[in-house]
């Protein structure tokens, strides 16, 4: 049955709109073993600049794995990570951010009781050294980041507001705006709209079309297959650790791609 | 509109501050003894509540600190102890253990022949180190500071007694060291009895420069905590460990020094404490650790962490010393006057509703 949907892809094959672009990020058979779990089991993923790239998969099928293991949360077992034309070892967070990899997880995104000038610049505060003491620009932080936010769309009455009192779309959105503000080279969003409104959602993919349009490659993990048609380019699919596929939109229906995922047509 | 503007704004800030919950708490609670208790409204009740919080509070200061970052101490009363049998020894050159052991490994010090500026460096130096311990053990092992510094408060309290000779240090001399630290600060108190309450008065004042070194350090590390980077990240630590980490925060280092300076302000208290009473035991300040956190917890910290402030701990235990002379003076019949922990114990909870209601409404 998977050979069918292998020929209707061959049928409907899209042209790969970015597949002149440099590459950004290029994993090779990347493993990564918990104890004896293997969560990864050689997955290959690659994507071009400029692209929005939506990651699919069941729960536990490896995606958030694959994501941790490209922005230093965990350390691969084994394989290769190429990003923007090097080869590189990604050890921790501080690593990826040095690469310029901006990452806003769900469970790891922000931290509420803080202002929103501090979580958009916690880690890279603007300060002024006065011996050992690293003096906070506070009012600099406010201003830049209520512009930043303000350039993608953003209004917030004040960045000194806790980011506990924002609704889910708008933390996402201090993540991409924070993402473009710092010059990232590549954003990766780890279900950003899992527990959101439909309103909400569709702000967030509002905030996503903009990083696009500043030419910002996106990578997004998501559950919900209108929105591969709503924002992303593509879409590779994961199940068990390993890459089913990479398609482009139009090349499949929903129904290929749900069987696709939890495996329900075994090649 | 301007006056509109204005009321929105203070209010704003006012919910944004840790410190509103519990300054509102302390505020109505003194104003109410000032009517039904009798002798409260005098300088002596006022000048001995502001005395009785100077020791705990500088030791509230740290332990805000670490609770802000999500940690606690539970070793500082063996800190605060072994500050005061060295500062004590070494500063007038006791005929102690102490003393005879470093002027046995050459340092300048004798018995009779004190060195104060040895004395305080080992005496922050000193419990700054078992701080450093206490950090290292806990991001080394990642078991949580409340277990590991539940060891260490007994090795360290063994320590202790070992340094000591179990035995209780006293000093008769009285050199200016300890009048800097904790002496009685007559250019106030005079001024008050001769300018306000008049020489005539019976009334008595007595504050002490422990007071102002107090309000020194808080402002201090307030000012670190809101203004630095450092104080930025104790806060992301303690309100979401993961996403600091994420963005990069180096959480290890941070909370290490925080257990440092931790143990730099045990250290700072032990001396103060000494150059007030002149004589340190072994088991000084047991349980000092649960009073500072209940003080900070009342002033506005979460136990979970990534919130709070050295203002509002600082008002957290002004108003536990206020509530304890308060219930002491008023005498209530079946709540004698030892009896007061109970009214403390409700404050503590009541005021951690209040504040989580505060804090709730400005987050949510």
């Amino acid at each position: 049955m998977t050979k069918n949907i292998m020929e209707k892809v061959a049928e409907k094959r899209q042209k790969d709109l970015f597949a002149d672009e440099p590459v950004i990020v290029d994993m090779k058979n990347v493993v990564k073993r918990f104890g004896t779990v293997e969560a990864l089991r050689g997955v290959d993923f690659t994507v071009r600049k400029g692209e929005v790239r939506a990651l699919m998969g069941d729960n536990g099928a490896g995606k958030s794995t694959l994501i941790k293991v490209l922005t230093g949360v965990h350390t691969l077992t084994s394989g290769q990570i190429t990003f923007d034309g090097e080869d590189v070892q990604i050890n921790s967070p501080a690593d990826a951010r040095a690469l310029g990899i901006e990452t806003c997880y769900q469970d790891l995104a922000l931290i509420p009781l803080m202002s929103i000038w501090r979580n958009f610049f916690l880690g890279r505060e603007l300060v002024t050294n006065i011996g050992p003491i690293k003096w906070l620009r506070r009012q600099e932080m406010a201003r830049q980041c209520k512009e930043s936010l303000l350039d993608i769309g953003i209004h917030i009455r004040s960045a000194e507001e806790k980011v506990g009192k924002m609704s889910g779309g708008e933390r996402q959105s201090i993540a991409i705006g924070r993402a473009i503000h710092f010059g990232a080279k590549l954003l990766i969003l780890d279900e950003p709209t899992s527990a959101l409104s439909v309103k909400e959602t569709n702000k967030v993919l509002d905030y996503i079309r903009a990083a696009k349009e500043r030419g910002l490659p996106v990578i997004f993990i998501t559950h919900n297959v209108n929105h591969i048609y709503e924002v992303s380019d593509s879409y590779t699919i994961i199940r068990q650790g390993q890459s089913v596929g990479t398609y482009q939109k139009g090349e499949l229906t929903q129904q290929d791609i749900a069987d696709l995922i939890t495996g329900a047509r075994e090649k | 509109m301007s006056n509109d503007t204005f009321r929105i704004r203070s209010l704003r800030l006012f919910e944004n501050s840790p410190v509103a919950g519990p300054l509102i708490t302390l505020i109505a609670i003194y104003i109410l003894f000032l009517f039904i208790t009798p002798n409260f409204a005098t300088w002596r009740t006022l000048s001995g509540i502001v005395t009785a919080v100077s020791i705990s509070g500088i030791v509230t200061i740290g332990i805000t600190l670490l609770m802000i970052s999500g940690e606690f101490d539970l070793s500082l009363a063996p800190m605060i102890a072994m500050a005061g049998y060295l500062f004590g020894s070494v500063s007038v050159g006791a005929d102690s253990l102490i003393t005879n052991t470093l002027a046995g490994w050459g340092l300048p010090v004798a018995v009779g022949q004190g060195n104060v500026t040895l004395a305080i460096i080992l005496g922050l130096g000193v419990p700054m180190l078992m701080g450093l311990v206490n950090g290292l053990i806990l991001i080394s092992t990642n078991v949580p500071s409340f277990i590991v510094t539940l060891g260490t408060r007994q090795i360290y309290r063994g320590i202790v007694w070992i340094v000591a000779g179990a035995e209780l240090l006293q000093v008769l001399d009285d050199p200016v060291v300890y009048e800097v630290f904790n002496g009685r600060f007559e250019l106030l108190n005079n001024f008050i009895k001769n300018n306000i309450i008049g020489p005539e008065s019976r009334d008595r004042v007595n504050f002490r420069y422990a007071t102002l070194w107090l309000i020194g350090l808080v402002a201090l590390y307030q000012t670190l905590l809101v203004r630095t980077s450092f104080g930025n990240h104790l806060f992301a630590i303690g309100g979401n460990a993961g996403a600091a980490t994420a963005q990069g925060v180096r959480s290890a280092k941070a909370r290490v020094y925080s257990f440092m300076i931790s143990g730099l302000l045990a250290g700072f208290a032990g001396m103060v404490q000494f150059s007030q009473f002149k004589s340190v035991r072994v088991a000084e300040q047991t349980g000092i650790e649960l009073t500072a956190i209940a003080g900070a917890v009342v002033g506005g910290a979460l136990l979970t962490g990534g919130y709070g402030s050295v203002w509002g701990a600082l008002v957290g235990v002004m108003l536990i010393s206020v509530l304890r002379s308060g219930v002491i003076l008023l005498k209530i019949p079946f709540v004698p006057a030892d009896n007061f922990p109970a009214i403390v114990g409700v404050t503590i909870i009541a005021s951690v509703i209040f504040n989580n209601y505060l804090r709730n409404r400005s987050t949510s």
